[in-house]
């Protein structure tokens, strides 16, 4: 299960597997306003990471505002650092609009942090409830929005957990009008 | 004065909304039929414990949500709210109010809902009501972090695969050693088995033991076998959190993995809510046509012991033993009579738990209510009508085919100091197991032994 697609100098591919278990420069991780690691892929990255990451991220000022993001390390994970994203969450208001932005956060701090590979999970799905076609829609606009323009980053994987998670994602990814990768 | 509509919040009107997609007609049959008869009050083991405080009532409960529905979906409610009790919510603080009732004074058990002469299931909208409160992100603390983990770790204890697998082979290496054995397996994700076996992750985390038993059960009975490498979880939290959605994707990739591996026979092993879950009801949340069969770990035991497959000598379990119904097995899908038939055939000294089956009480933990702490006295106090039916036996090691049950026993166990002991069939059937080597009957132990559950 995997699709690719060349967007300019980069490359944006669709895999199944665990974000918080690959070998990447950052993922991201939907966090909570408080940063709390809590359950989910929160217990993924504090049992596979260790301490420190919560450590860090309890010295960075919170709540964090829904659409930002802020970056630590990733302790004893495969990758090097995580993204946390706080996304929109139940049914909230203005879904849609947060979720872009949550997006585009996510993106600016891999460049300023000259991550070139990162990878996001289905953002905010599942226990957030995001629906899965919003959210596919969402993300690959934004991700392919973002490597049009001038960047850094190299390879953007996303990253599901399911076939109910891919065939969504894989429906976009048709649309999107650029050659294949594979 | 103009008359002014009262406002509402995001969260109240988001519920409304999903309430209609919600509704079937199974539930507004439920919802419309209640007399107020009283009939099911004594069936409930809250109202038991609660004597004189009627909001412990099935009935009173369920009006709770009944008058949302009068309210926004009937139209008697619209023209005579006052008439039949019609109500809503504006405020979070009601949605608040609402989860204490439908998260903390039900466990979903379904008792009341066999008292019922009209056919009122109320557990059936309490958990839609769960539902509808979850999706606005309004549920106790505990009901998040199990949701989560499934969602995201794909397991209700948040097992990372790693730990998954070295458990399993830890339990492979034991079960070698016991039978002195090298090529005893559990073989993972191997092709074409007769029987893919799928376990409630508590059995990696805490309890590991039973998954040696079963598997020294199936190496004993020739089974061609394995166990899956992702999906492996059969329990879902969809089904006590109302979360269809996490209830179809969580079945979904279990049966996804079975069809993977080409395996032709899900056995589910013994875990209530599971294997209510999983053989019943997640095909309609996945809307997933399962095209394999789907089995519990009880009917396959008795069955192996049926065709010859393990011989029991019941002789090694002879301490009085009881056997606890789950309430999801026995009265959600009728599995009371094989356990028992399993429970005389490995065990000398059985005692019936009176009221039993079908009509057995809840263990209390039940509907996702060990995961919720903040109503731990709320359930530990109901849990003295259970604490009463197994003083009642005179059994020293209680019996049951659920991993949730186990818990909320041995919790009870401890609050009331009844110092018994919990179990599960697979623990007694390989204890009872006779090991025959190169033809002859060798004993395993000469002591009888029978392994407590754990809290
Ligand atoms: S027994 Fe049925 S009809 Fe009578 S009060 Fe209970 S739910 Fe209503
Ligand atoms: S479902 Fe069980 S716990 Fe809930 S009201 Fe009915 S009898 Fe009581």
């Amino acid at each position: 299960m995997t699709e690719e697609k060349r967007i300019n100098q980069s490359t944006l591919r669709l895999i199944k597997d665990d974000v918080t278990d690959i070998d990447i420069d950052a993922f991201v991780f939907y966090a909570q306003p408080n940063l709390a690691l809590g359950a989910g892929f929160g217990t993924a990255i504090s049992t596979r990471g260790g301490a420190s990451i919560q450590k860090e991220l309890d010295e960075i000022a919170s709540p964090i505002a829904t659409g930002d993001a802020v970056v630590s390390s990733a302790g004893k994970l495969k990758a090097k650092y995580i993204i946390h994203a706080v996304g929109p969450r139940f049914q909230e208001e203005d879904t849609e609009d947060k979720l872009r932005t949550t997006m585009r956060s996510a993106l600016k701090r891999a460049e300023e942090n000259g991550f070139e590979r990162i990878a996001f999970p289905a953002m905010g799905v599942g226990f957030y409830g995001i629906p899965l076609d919003l959210c596919a829609r969402v993300m690959i606009e934004a991700i392919k929005d973002h490597l049009e323009g001038e960047t850094g980053i190299k390879e953007v994987i996303i990253c599901v957990l399911d076939s109910r998670e891919y065939k969504p994602f894989q429906s976009q990814f048709a649309k999107v009008e650029y050659e294949d990768g594979n | 004065m103009r008359w002014k509509r009262r406002k509402r919040s995001h969260k109240a009107e988001k519920v409304l909304e999903r309430l209609d997609e919600k509704l079937n007609r199974q539930m507004v049959g439920s919802l419309l039929a209640c007399v107020h008869c009283g009939m099911c009050t004594d069936a409930c083991h809250y109202v038991l414990a609660n004597p004189g405080d009627t909001t412990y009532a099935p009935a009173y409960k369920a009006d709770r949500i009944r008058r949302l529905f009068k309210r926004h979906k009937d139209w008697t409610g619209r023209i005579f709210p006052w008439w039949v009790k019609a109500g809503s919510v504006f405020t979070d603080e009601d949605l608040e109010e609402l989860r204490d009732i439908i998260f903390g004074k039900c466990t979903n058990c379904r008792r009341c809902s066999l008292n019922c002469p009209m056919g009122v299931d109320y557990a059936t909208f309490n958990r839609m009501a769960r539902g509808l409160l979850v999706s606005v992100g309004i549920m106790p603390e505990g009901v998040a972090v199990v949701s989560k983990d499934q969602w995201e770790i794909g397991n209700q204890m948040g097992v990372l695969k790693e730990d998954y697998l070295e458990t399993l082979e830890w339990m492979a290496e034991e079960l070698q050693a016991e039978l002195e054995d090298p090529t005893v397996a559990i073989p993972i994700d191997k092709m074409d088995c007769d029987v893919v076996y799928s376990i409630n992750p508590r059995e990696v985390k805490y309890d590991p033991r039973t998954i040696a038993d079963a598997a020294k059960i199936f190496h004993i009975a020739g089974e061609n076998w394995t166990m899956p490498s992702e999906g492996w979880d059969m329990t879902n939290f969809g089904l006590f959190s109302g979360d269809d959605e996490l209830g179809g994707a969580v079945a979904r990739r279990l049966y996804e993995k079975v069809i993977e591996l080409r395996g032709k026979k899900l056995v589910i092993s013994e875990c209530g809510h599971g294997y209510r879950s999983t053989r019943c009801e997640a095909p309609n949340w996945g809307k997933f046509d399962v095209p394999f069969e789907m089995e519990s770990s009880v009917i396959t035991m008795l069955r192996y012991i049926k065709e010859g497959r393990i011989k029991v000598d019941k002789t090694r379990n002879t301490r009085p033993v009881t056997f606890h119904d789950s309430c999801n097995n026995a009265r959600s899908c009728g599995l009371f009579e094989e356990p028992r038939e399993l429970l005389n055939i490995v065990c000398t000294d059985v005692r019936e738990m009176y009221p039993n089956r079908a009509e057995n009480y809840c263990c209390t933990g039940g509907g996702g209510a060990m995961s919720m702490s903040e109503y731990t006295p709320l359930r530990l106090k109901s849990a003295k009508i259970k604490a009463d039916q197994l003083k009642d036996t005179g059994a020293e090691i209680v019996v049951t085919s659920c991993h949730n049950c186990v818990d909320g026993l041995t919790d009870l166990i401890r609050h009331y100091k009844l110092g018994m002991e919990v179990t599960q069939l697979v623990n007694l059937v390989a204890n009872a197991l006779v090991i025959e080597k190169a033809g002859v009957a060798a004993e395993q132990e000469d002591e009888v032994e029978v392994k407590g559950g754990e809290g």
